[in-house]
């Protein structure tokens, strides 16, 4: 058991990805108000980018642009720029989600006149 | 020009839609004519495309002139090509079924509603095609967004329900793409022909196991098998009558194919975890998802709501069928997907039509309906594909499931589609009463317009087309569209 | 229907900022081709120098009225985007093969060069009428209404 607490304590990145993702799916599940459950969702999906972020990281590394006249090319000496690609086009669908999402709050109060998951469910009668 | 029909595919939909709303300004009545051109064409090239691959075999399209593993590649082989001209083929058909209920439906909202289902086809076809977990994560979202907005694109009670889709439907995305971080982060590579070389070697990595639980999860949830399909009955029921049909035959089908696609070219079909098979509990899962959606579809009072109840169903039976693990039951699974995505947009655009005609939504109200018989007698044919009768197509997806259930020795699954057929036929039957034992007061009121019976009678040609066509396909299917090694 | 802020402090910052946002916005468009930036943070900032004329003078004031008219660009970019996609396609190569754009007096390196920038074009005019149609959609109210 206490090794299993060291490998965390040795993986910083990995349990703060656990702990953003864990409070952004509770938020999403507990709570009624309907903005909340969007900004569970924001929560949950940072937390997979910066997962993706983690995986790119290397200790002492730079920034993944060439610069010109720089040769050779250490490629130790860079991080890794896939996953900055892959976490580049994932903020992008997150910010198109949470678009929708507020498109259709802001069309849901407009309509039913509550943001309360519960009362709008009594209102749909 | 026949090595970029896949591009083509995607482009010719893609671009028509993109400008819609600048065409849709000034001149609102333009967009259905330009939006049936598009689908109409792409469904030419769809077609052109199949008898390419069929003649010349399977290739693929490297964007931008990288070459895979560092580009991003396209892979056009028999699945793909068969699985997208069903699916433009299906648009065209909701299109034309949309012209003749849309304005009143829509509220109002014509451009928007041209507008995402171009989208959305254009994104399933890239999903279908593409040969990358990141490029299929891309386009599944932006399928699943426009799919979003269909939902609630008229307003009204639908909101509710798209606001739930969006909730779920992005949190199985998020699942797909941290199982596609932790595949990165084992192997180094996303392209899935090089993912296929290395992960079967690497099944005992805890990394790898993870990744591919969570990208079957969050597929599952775009698939709606239960337990994860608590948004399906509500976005397909309170979704505008011409944006259901469409719905129906497309989200789900297309993530089963994605999943299809990883299970057998990534994970490999014989692959096990210390001498259990990967696909194991799926078949199970699958099993339970096919009776209990046709359980619950028998007691049901709406008559969108049981039809959906349906397709959950079915898609437990086709998650069932690939994952047996042999040639039988994979093209009869696939073969099968075809066939519930034209049954399930019939069964849509049938409820459409009485909801156009006489406002009938639930159980009880059908005993005021009178219907045409066209109308009766389409319901009758898709029934019979729907409970698996020859000669329609549903009949030959389900044999072929049977036998190869049979040769993987599983029971359990045979039974399973038998317990299915049978609860489908009892909802079928309890819907036929209702309708048979009718007292009709008056006579329909609306003459309906032809674009409905012609996109009821395209659909019923076409079950009919699949069942007479069945040993072709499934040949197709069994001997080209399988990858090396089974 | 935002109103007009009340101070006047922030009107006058903003007739400086705004101006000056929109011209960062272009710089980083234009300079994600040597370092980090590029079509989507540089749509962003000038959505945000649009967003930032709607709270500060309103939706109805002339500060405003860009704003408005991006609204109806909705597509443009992506228009833009699929337009280079397809040149290329028709001058041989794959889609988005910038090497295949057949401009004369171009070697492959300036092709790729200029097919980049003119995609990145497409995005940020994309990524703009995007972030200010949300602002749009949030603040009308019941009375509002925008084809």
């Amino acid at each position: 058991m206490l090794e299993l607490v060291g490998a965390w304590l040795l993986r910083p990145n990995v349990v703060a990805f656990v702990i953003l993702f864990l409070s952004g799916f509770y938020i999403m599940v507990t709570h009624h108000n309907l903005i909340k459950k969007v900004i569970g969702l924001y929560i949950l999906q940072t937390s997979v980018i910066f997962f993706l972020v983690a995986v790119s990281a290397k200790t002492g590394a730079t920034v993944p642009i060439l610069l010109p006249g720089a040769n050779p090319v250490d490629v130790a000496l860079y991080a890794n720029p896939l996953p900055h690609v892959l976490t580049l086009t994932a903020i992008v669908v997150q910010v198109a989600t949470l678009g929708v999402s507020l498109a259709l709050a802001a069309a849901i109060y407009r309509q039913y006149g509550s943001l309360d998951e519960d009362e709008v469910g009594k209102r749909l009668e | 020009m026949i090595r970029h029909l896949p591009a083509l595919l995607f482009m010719i939909p893609f671009s028509v839609a993109v400008s819609l709303p600048l065409v849709g300004v000034r001149h609102r009545q333009w967009c259905h004519p330009l939006a049936l051109g598009a689908v109409a064409a792409m469904s030419l090239v769809a077609g052109l495309n199949l008898g390419a691959v069929l003649t010349y075999g399977a290739s693929r399209y490297a964007f931008g002139g990288w070459a895979a593993p560092i580009g991003i590649e396209w892979l056009n082989d028999e699945l793909a090509a068969i699985i997208v001209l069903t699916l433009s083929l299906l648009t065209l058909t909701s299109l034309v079924f949309a012209g003749g209920t849309a304005p009143r439906t829509l509220g109002g909202r014509v451009v928007p509603f041209y507008t995402l289902i171009l989208l959305q086809s254009s994104a399933l076809a890239g999903v279908v095609f593409a040969a990358d977990l990141f490029n299929v994560f891309v386009f599944l979202e932006v399928a699943a967004l426009a799919g979003y907005a269909l939902v609630g694109v008229s307003g009204g009670r639908a909101l509710v329900s798209a606001f739930r889709y969006l909730i779920l439907g992005s949190l199985g995305a998020s699942l797909y793409l941290l199982g596609i971080g932790y595949l990165y982060a084992a192997t180094g590579t996303l392209s899935m022909a090089d993912l296929g070389g290395r992960v079967p070697e690497l099944l005992t990595s805890p990394a790898i196991v993870g990744g591919l639980t969570f990208i079957f999860l969050g597929l599952a949830i775009k698939m709606a098998i239960m337990p994860m399909h608590g948004w399906l009955p509500d976005a397909y029921t309170y979704a505008p009558d011409a944006v259901s049909p469409f719905l129906a035959a497309s989200v789900t089908k297309v993530a089963m194919i994605v999943w299809v696609r990883i299970m057998f070219w990534v994970i490999g079909p014989n692959a096990s975890i210390e001498h259990i098979p990967v696909v194991t509990f799926l078949d199970e899962l699958g099993a339970i998802t096919a009776v209990a959606g046709a359980l619950l579809a028998l007691t049901q009072r709406e008559i969108k709501r049981m039809f959906a109840y349906g397709g959950i169903s079915h898609m437990g039976l086709v998650l069932m069928a690939v994952s047996l693990g042999n040639p039988t039951a994979l093209a009869g699974g696939v073969f099968y997907l075809i066939n519930d995505a034209v049954m399930q947009a019939a069964l849509f655009f049938l409820a459409g039509a009485a909801i156009h005609q006489s406002g009938v939504r639930t159980l009880d109200e059908l005993g005021e309906f009178r219907g045409p018989a066209w109308l009766t007698g389409a319901l009758i044919l898709v029934a019979m594909s729907m409970v698996g009768i020859p000669p329609t197509g549903g009949f030959f997806g389900k044999w072929n499931i049977i036998l190869g259930a049979i040769e993987a020795g599983n029971y359990f699954a045979v039974g399973a589609v038998i317990l299915s057929t049978l609860l489908t036929l009892g909802y079928f039957i309890r819907l036929f009463e209702r309708l048979f034992t009718a007292q009709p007061e008056t006579a329909p009121s609306h003459v309906t317009p032809p674009s409905l019976r012609i996109s009821v009678a395209g659909v019923s040609a076409a079950i009919i087309l699949l069942g007479v066509l069945s040993d072709p396909i499934v040949r197709v299917l069994l001997e080209l569209a399988l990858p090396d090694g089974m | 229907m935002i109103q007009r802020h009340d101070s006047l402090i922030v009107s006058i910052l903003g007739r400086g900022l705004i101006p000056v946002t929109q011209l960062f916005g272009l710089y980083v468009l234009f300079s994600g081709q040597q370092g980090p930036g590029g079509g989507f943070v540089g749509g962003v900032i000038l959505a945000t120098s649009m967003l930032l004329s709607l709270l500060i003078f309103g939706t109805d004031a002339s500060q405003s009225r860009l704003a408005h008219r991006a609204l109806h660009g909705d597509g443009v970019g992506l228009l833009l985007f699929v337009f280079v996609g397809g040149l290329c396609m028709i001058g041989g190569g794959e889609v988005l093969n910038y090497a295949a754009l057949e401009i004369p007096g171009l070697d492959v390196a300036a092709r790729r060069y200029l097919g980049i920038v003119l995609t990145q074009i497409g995005v940020a005019l994309d990524v703009a009428v995007t972030g200010v149609s949300i602002v749009f959609s949030l603040s009308a109210s019941n009375g509002d209404s925008h084809a």
